[in-house]
């Protein structure tokens, strides 16, 4: 087990690798090239304007240099051996140096500070999405699957379906609509993460002399709400397919006869016995929920404006902002493969036959 | 002999009232039109072909045929794209191979194919629609009295008419002409989500298969050869998978200028993966059996082993995972042309879908609706038609029931 899950941890190394050298090339063999977007001004500026950018760019950022150097000196710059990188851009010695995600093209800073900012906001949401998604999917899957064949357990059968096909972007859209409109049903905030005076507000709400004062906790909560319910149902409707499923092939099994044989009380052979050998099967997929829900939040978080990883991304792929493209990839890599990890070690735990030797 | 046969189809048999000549495809397509929901699925996917099939004679500004200075004249057919015929002669090629009797299903298909690729070919070289198009000009001249009889489509807006004759069309509410409202650029929705039908039928299937060829090679090779080749290929396989698809998607997207042909080549090429994994895994256990190893025996080169022996015993996960994977690749077109760097020239439901919500908190419900339903309604079918062809072809659940 433990040579296992070294030999994974090693190989993560030439997948990561793998992983941005695909990126990076892509981003570099496209039309535009690195930075495209932002030395292109449509035209908006006079040619030696647009020269002198282009070689403040090509200075401090070096997206003149051939495409192999540029990705070798990325990986020079985030690995914690290497060369020391004046700032002139000369290479000093070989050794222990500090690793950074370098500096965004567009912003002109630090890609650290940026996932700094974004990163909570993501773990965030995920944070409220997950136990709501293992909640639901969990507990309405048992319900069907003891209520099989009823009226109950074919609904939601459908139900389960049809959630899972609705549009992420179309919930989105419907539920600002219609729940966070002026016309309609002005409930919810339309976009961001907080009211603009949340700073000012006080922690907790409070009734004050003046009146109600929301307060910060319950102000972001309100506007997590939406986004929330956007990024979950998908999810919970998968596993409550699952969770029914594998309930179901459970409880068609022997050992589930012999406990009814001996006199086991229903609940107990549901609860105790079936439930903890059907967690396998949610095992396996909860590796998948994680990076899903992350990739899900690129969406979510544009529809609702939510300044996460997922805005993050998308607004430095559009702009082929080559730090944050790279670091951002290099996050999501390593969670992806860290969840396949986890997920072979849970699986491990969860069923003594299962051995990686 | 036991050998030979797929597990499934050995207790498949012994579930299914069938007879000894009943072929296995045969069976799982009766059990999966039995189902209700299956054909509901069906049904809706068989709507979206003849809204495809049919789009430039369901909703077009060019009249059908007109009376002008005394002479009859069809304008449609005189602005008929080479694509619009193309799916004219195919449609009614299958339609016709259908009916005809006695012909076996392989002939069929090579017959529909060879029309297909004729048709491909010589259209483009031989139908020459004009190239500037002025819709308004044939309300303008009818409304002069130049034309004195006009017989219009059921929905008479083409998706690209931006009915410039008109005033205040700009986003309005469905009404009498306009059945689903209009667009932020003044053509009509309906219109427009018809003629998307084709944009996400085409992407659904092409890119899936484009998706399921490099899975079974890949996860093909990586079976069958295992070793080195399938430690290599598992790393591939990861590098693709622990990326969040979207992730990649939206890199490619936004790095290439996006057609409908490079899209479909972009989703596919993101996932293939979970293909890769099923064929292997198939593989890996089909590869020491008996059959393959008198394949081996007998000298037969390896693509006609991989290809001819072992896919058909390890296909059957495959069309399930297909089916899904369509319904996927429709979500992701549609969620990339939402995003705005999707398709850009045409519309299609996911760029439609993004007009809804306005400047200033405006919300357009008709816009919201008609086409997210759309790809709601889409992405439900192949998934009820995925479901239900998993109910058929898997063995542990059919004993339940």
């Amino acid at each position: 087990m433990f040579t296992y899950v070294v030999q994974r941890l090693l190989l993560m190394f030439p997948t990561l690798l793998g992983i941005t050298m695909l990126v990076f090339f892509v981003m570099a063999f496209s039309p535009g090239g690195i930075g495209g977007p932002l030395l292109d001004h449509a035209g908006n500026m006079k040619s030696e304007d647009a020269a002198r950018v282009r070689e403040y760019y090509n200075k401090r950022y070096g997206i003149d240099k051939p495409k192999i150097v540029q990705y070798g000196r990325w990986l020079n710059e985030i690995s914690p051996i290497g060369f020391q990188v004046r700032d002139d851009g000369s290479t000093g010695s070989f050794g222990f140096k500090q690793p950074s995600f370098g500096e965004s093209l567009q912003q002109h800073r630090p890609v650290a500070d940026l996932i700094a900012e974004a990163l909570p906001v993501t773990l965030l949401l995920n944070l409220v999405s997950i136990p709501l998604v293992y909640g639901t999917g969990i507990i309405t899957g048992i319900l069907a699957a003891r209520r099989r064949g009823s009226v109950y357990d074919n609904v939601t059968g459908i139900a389960q379906l049809g959630t899972w096909s609705v549009p992420t972007i179309w919930a989105g859209v419907m539920l600002i609509g219609i729940l966070a409109n002026r016309e309609y049903v002005k409930m919810f905030p339309t976009s961001g993460l907080h009211d603009a005076d949340a700073l000012m507000m006080p922690f907790l709400p409070h009734f004050t002399p003046n009146g109600w004062v929301r307060g910060w906790l319950l102000d972001t909560g309100w506007h997590l709400v939406l986004p929330v319910v956007c990024l979950s149902y998908g999810g919970s409707a998968f596993l409550m397919k699952l969770t029914r499923g594998s309930v179901l092939e459970n409880l068609g099994a022997d050992y589930v006869r012999t406990a009814r044989a001996k006199g086991l009380d229903e609940s107990v052979i549901l609860y105790r016995h079936v439930f903890s050998n059907s967690l396998l099967a949610l095992i396996t997929v909860a590796a998948n929920i994680l990076p899903s829900l992350l990739s899900g939040s690129v969406i979510v978080e544009s529809i609702f404006g939510v300044p996460g990883m997922g805005k993050l991304a998308w607004e430095s792929v559009l702009f082929r902002d080559r730090e944050v493209v790279l670091a951002v990839t290099l996050i999501g890599g390593i969670v992806g493969l860290l969840s396949q990890i986890l997920r072979d070690i849970l699986y491990a735990m969860a069923d003594p036959r299962v051995r990686y030797d | 002999m036991t050998e030979f046969n797929l597990p499934i189809t050995s207790s498949l048999a012994n579930d299914l009232p069938t007879s000894e000549s009943e072929s296995f495809t045969r069976s799982v397509t009766r059990n999966v039109f039995r189902r209700a929901t299956a054909r509901i699925g069906l049904a809706w996917i068989g709507i979206l072909v003849i809204c495809a099939v049919f789009a430039p004679f369901l909703c077009t500004s060019h009249p059908l045929l007109m009376e002008m200075g005394g002479h009859w004249s069809s304008p449609l057919l005189r602005h008929l794209a080479p694509a619009d015929v193309i799916l004219q002669i195919a449609f009614w090629a299958a339609a016709v191979l259908y009916i005809l009797p006695r012909m076996s299903v392989q002939r069929r298909c090579l017959v529909w194919f060879a029309i297909l690729f004729v048709s491909i070919v010589l259209c483009p070289l031989t139908i020459h629609p004009p190239q500037i198009v002025v819709y308004e000009s044939y309300r303008v001249d009818q409304q002069a009295g130049k034309i004195e009889r006009t017989i219009y489509a059921p929905i008479p807006f083409s998706p690209d008419d931006h009915l410039r004759d008109q005033e205040d069309v700009r986003l309005i509410a469905p009404n009498r002409d306009h059945w689903a409202g209009t667009t932020s650029d003044s053509a009509d929705l309906l219109s427009n989500l018809i003629h998307a039908s084709r944009i996400a039928l085409s992407i659904g299937f092409i890119s899936t298969g484009i998706a399921v060829v490099i899975g079974i090679v890949i996860g093909g090779l990586m079976g069958y050869y295992g070793g080195l080749i399938d430690l290599i290929g598992m790393r591939i396989a990861e590098i693709f998978d622990a990326i969040p698809t979207l992730l990649l998607l939206l890199i490619f997207v936004a790095v290439f200028t996006p057609n409908i042909y490079i899209m479909m080549a972009i989703i596919g090429f993101t996932s293939w993966v979970s293909y890769a994994y099923f064929i292997r895994a198939e593989f890996l256990s089909l590869r020491d059996r008996d059959f393959v190893q008198a394949a081996r025996a007998a000298g037969l080169p390896v693509h006609r082993i991989l290809f001819r022996h072992m896919l058909p015993n390890g296909i059957t996960p495959l069309i399930v995972s297909a089916s899904f994977g369509v319904a996927s690749a429709i979500l992701a077109e549609s969620t990339l042309s939402f995003l705005g760097i999707g398709l850009t020239n045409e519309a299609s439901w996911g760029n439609l879908l993004e007009q809804a919500l306005g400047e200033g908190g405006t919300f357009y419900w008709w816009i919201a609706l008609y086409p997210g339903l759309a790809i709601f309604l889409t992405v439900f079918a192949y998934n009820l038609i995925g479901e239900a062809l998993r109910d058929a072809l898997d063995p542990k659940i059919r004993k339940q029931e």
